[in-house]
């Protein structure tokens, strides 16, 4: 956080104009002499912006670099090496893990310019850079009857470098997988300015890279899988008078053979937050609302199982209603989509998280989890890919009136619970900072060791994201949100 | 997003801005609305970036000059405001934050002497009439201006019709049905008289008595938008005395800059003694489309005469109906009324056309871009006819439209209505 100086009051003198485009630091002085000053921020006004992500604001960095290809990317890392500084990659900032969010003051690359897309229809490919839009790989397939499957909530803003860094899910992933999944070969820059093209034998390097944040090297461009879009898809609603029964619901389903291709789950609070957003008449009143897509190009095989999810729904209690148009099942998926900004309609801030349990925990889980915030005090929802036990468990609170240590700890506690569930910490929004603390308990020390071994290799002076991911090998670190 | 904005300092007005700080999650999705996004790609021209630059200066970490060229290269169009899940107010944010910065900004001589002249000469027709005639005659020279002179005579129609003042009182054709008071706006009167000329026999054809309460004037908008609180809050007041909404079923505009301007005046004067006059007054403030829509859904409206052939009718979505308040239906619901009408939706239909109030005087050249791609996504769907509810809209869509070689016309959508009354669609 920057210094605060007094407030202005009206009338006050206005300050004095910066000298807007002069760089305010070596770094950015360097970075624009080698760069120009088109691809590199270097005001104050400009830096700030570049400091959070969607969930955490984190240390202003010195200068900002807007590369337009690779070779900007090497340039600008070889500088900050040169510099001694951090480098921090960024997409569009619309994490959810403080990934994006430097820990350090230091060199902020932001990819939104590296936007170049192209389709190759005959492999089922697509090369991205990293700036890409997620969204714009399925706008652009779709004339060839190809979509890029991974469908993150942000998918409007995100970027495949982000999600790839952050190896992001979405609805899709329970039957499609995730980002990760999709990738067949990633370019990326290392901690030293060297440019590598890497493909998925083995060694499988690309998969180190899927997921690290930013903390192995940048992800400058990748190839990406499409697939056919299955030819018909139905939209379900289920609404349920208590949490546990909606998890029983999805797993009975699931065991019971159906695979739908998007099986959501939110609780009341969350239903009220998107129904406050969109309007949509969804049901305020239920405890759990359950949003399911069967898909395939069986007609037959969709229809069955969206009648083997209706039964699962009704024998746990549950209300049924079939979406009547493609416009209805969109609206529902919209407001999907909105769950988690909209929360910032009942607490201006929270603690998120992204635990993955075992499918045959997740009713205990829930429950337990709902325990565990009517007991706190605090407003605990939850939300997420319900079909994958992917929950996203969110403490909202107001840091004016509500203590930070406190939620830290409901946090943790909730973490706990899908642990000892036999659960892991990320599905898919990453480690970022929001969840450092917790990896000692995740991961056991000689794993640790192992991911300590790695990043020394590919990182050995710790430029790359520092702060993210792994905790201190010291074991001195405690984040807080 | 976490704030220390010393609201006790700023007062009302800052309570406005500090609620609307609160409401941000910097989740990003406001980032793919945002015109200025999509055209400059810098986190610092987005919605989320300027939300934390406005931050910053109200908390004195960022001097106010290092954030205003961002900040004034907002459009004010709102469509963050329809993308935000969290409910962000950006509208109400960026209105408070400019009427409290305007006063401490460093401006030359000839950019206070500008906005001084666009604020006078804006909310006054008759003024207004007379320097479109005389930009009309120096049109030819406009390639030879500098840009600030240029960007006016640009959007200039090629023929600047004659006034057509509104009669006090328009009764109602047939037996009345209600009564409502009319905002006659300000530039539209001189550019496009027949917009009220078209609303007010289209209203008295349905049993409506239009009443245009004297002593009406500038919505304020204007004012507001560019940061002239002071201006802004007696125009305002000048309003609220004109009007009684006690008098009238609704009060209507058809301009969709100046009903959203209406609509605002409680959070104009929040915190201040006429706060509750404004809020009796806002509530009855409706779009000529949202009331009118308002019969048709009740069954009350007279039917449309056919039109003699098939006819497309793409539909622009003003951001100050659209965004602003919340008007999308109604519109596309009446132009569908029209036997014969099929009405086309507009690829980005969501972006800005750039005009927004005095955007297209302030920054020329990305109004220019919005102007340029949103007239080639308009007349990508090639149709008949171009419908919008708001003058400023209007008149950069005519412009552009016609710099890509196109003679569709454009009409307000309460124009298309009275054609087809009339029979002659």
């Amino acid at each position: 956080m920057t210094p605060r100086k007094t407030a202005l009051s009206p009338g006050s003198p206005a300050p004095k104009p910066r000298s807007n485009g002069k760089p305010d630091n070596a770094l950015a002085a360097e970075l624009t002499r080698l760069l120009g000053p088109q691809k590199v921020l270097s005001n104050l006004s400009e830096r700030l912006n570049y400091r959070y992500d969607a969930i955490q604001f984190g240390a202003t960095p010195l200068a900002v670099v807007l590369p337009e290809s690779t070779a900007d990317v090497v340039t600008a890392v070889r500088a900050a090496r040169a510099a001694g500084v951090p480098i921090v990659g960024r997409g569009a900032a619309s994490g959810l893990s403080g990934g994006a969010a430097p820990a350090l003051p230091g060199l902020v690359i932001s990819f939104t310019r590296m936007t170049r897309l192209a389709i190759f229809p005959e492999r089922r490919e697509a090369r991205a850079q990293a700036g890409v839009v997620t969204l714009a790989v399925t706008e652009k397939a779709r004339p060839f009857g190809l979509i890029y499957p991974p469908d993150p909530a942000s998918f409007r803003t995100s970027t495949i470098g982000g999600n790839l860094g952050e190896n992001a899910g979405g609805p899709l992933c329970f039957k499609y997988g995730v980002s990760g999944d999709y990738v067949k070969a990633l370019e990326f820059v290392d901690a030293d300015g060297e440019v590598h093209e890497l493909t998925r034998d083995a060694y499988d390097l690309a998969g180190l890279l899927i997921g690290s944040e930013g903390t192995l090297g940048l992800i400058t461009e990748a190839t990406l899988r499409l697939t056919p879009p299955p030819q018909y898809t139905r939209t379900l609603m289920a609404s349920f008078p208590e949490v546990g029964a909606c998890a029983e619901a999805v797993s009975a389903a699931i065991a019971a053979g159906a695979v739908p291709g998007k099986l959501e789950f939110m609780d009341r609070a969350c239903t009220n937050a998107v129904e406050d957003y969109l309007h949509l008449g969804l049901p305020r009143e239920a405890e759990a609302v359950l949003l399911v897509d069967t898909d395939g190009d069986d007609l037959e095989t969709v229809e069955e199982e969206r009648a083997l999810v209706e039964a699962a729904c009704l024998a746990a209690g549950g209300t049924v209603r079939r979406a009547a148009s493609d416009a209805e099942s969109a609206a529902l998926w919209q407001a999907r989509r909105s769950v988690s900004p909209a929360l910032g309609r009942i607490r201006p801030q929270r603690m998120n998280e992204d635990i993955v349990v075992p499918r045959s925990a997740l009713p205990d889980v829930v429950r337990e989890i709902r325990a565990l915030g009517d007991a706190s005090g605090f407003h605990v929802v939850q939300f997420g890919h319900i079909g994958d036990g992917n929950l996203h468990p969110n403490i909202l609170f107001d840091p004016r009136r509500e203590s930070a240590e406190a939620v830290h700890d409901l946090a943790h506690r909730i973490a706990l619970v899908a642990i000892r569930y036999g659960g892991v910490l990320s599905g898919e929004h990453g480690i970022g900072t929001m969840k450092r603390p917790f990896m000692r308990e995740a991961v056991d020390p000689v794993t640790l060791a192992a991911l300590w071994d790695v990043k020394r290799a590919l990182d050995p002076a710790g430029a790359l994201n520092p702060g993210k991911v792994l905790p201190d090998e010291t074991g001195s670190d405690h984040a807080r949100p | 997003m976490n704030n220390d904005i010393p609201v006790q300092h700023i007062g009302p007005q800052g309570e406005v801005m500090a609620h609307a700080v609160d409401a941000c999650v910097h989740c990003g999705f406001c980032l793919p609305a945002c015109p200025t996004y999509a055209l400059l790609g810098d986190e610092m021209d987005s919605p989320r970036g300027r939300i934390v630059l406005m931050k910053e200066v109200l908390e004195g970490a960022l001097p106010l000059a290092d954030a205003a060229p961002h900040l004034d290269r907002c459009l004010g169009c709102q469509a963050c405001v329809t993308a935000c899940p969290s409910g962000v107010p950006y509208g109400e944010l960026i209105t408070s934050f400019r009427g409290w910065s305007e006063p401490q900004r460093e401006r030359s001589p000839l950019d206070r002497a500008k906005r001084a002249a666009i604020l006078k000469i804006l909310p006054a027709p008759k003024v207004f009439s007379l320097a479109a005639r005389v930009g009309q005659y120096t049109k030819p020279l406009a390639p030879v201006l500098p840009t600030a002179l240029r960007a006016p005579l640009d959007l200039l129609p090629e023929h600047v019709p004659a006034m057509q003042p509104s009669p006090r009182v328009t009764p109602a054709r047939g037996q009345r049905r209600g009564r409502v008071a009319f905002l006659a706006g300000c530039a539209q009167q001189a550019l496009a008289p027949n917009f009220n000329a078209a609303t007010l026999r289209v209203l008295a054809r349905n049993g409506i008595e239009v009443v245009l309460p004297e002593g009406q004037g500038c919505c304020g908008a204007a004012a507001l938008h560019t940061g002239a609180r002071e201006e802004a809050l007696r125009l305002v007041r000048q309003n609220l005395a004109a009007f009684d909404p006690g008098d009238y079923d609704a009060i209507l505009s058809n301009a969709a800059g100046c009903g959203a301007g209406l609509k605002e005046y409680p959070v104009v004067l929040h915190g201040l003694p006429d706060e509750a006059q404004a809020r009796a007054f806002a509530v009855k403030v409706q779009d000529i489309s949202e009331f009118l829509a308002g019969l048709l859904r009740e069954g009350d409206l007279e039917p449309f005469l056919p039109t003699s052939r098939p006819l497309t009718v793409a539909y622009h979505d003003a951001c100050h109906l659209a965004h602003a308040q919340g008007v999308r239906a109604a519109p596309r619901e009446l132009l569908r009324a029209i036997p014969g009408v099929t009405v086309l939706e507009v690829p980005e239909g969501d972006l800005c056309c750039g005009s927004a109030g005095t955007y297209n005087l302030e920054q020329p050249e990305l109004a220019n871009q919005l102007g340029v791609r949103k007239a080639r996504n308009i007349l990508s769907t090639m149709p008949d006819l171009i419908a919008s509810g708001n003058i400023g809209c209007h008149t950069q869509i005519q412009s552009h439209v016609r710099r890509q070689g196109s003679r569709v016309p454009v009409l307000h959508t309460v124009e298309v209505l009275d054609l087809a009354y009339r029979g002659e669609l």
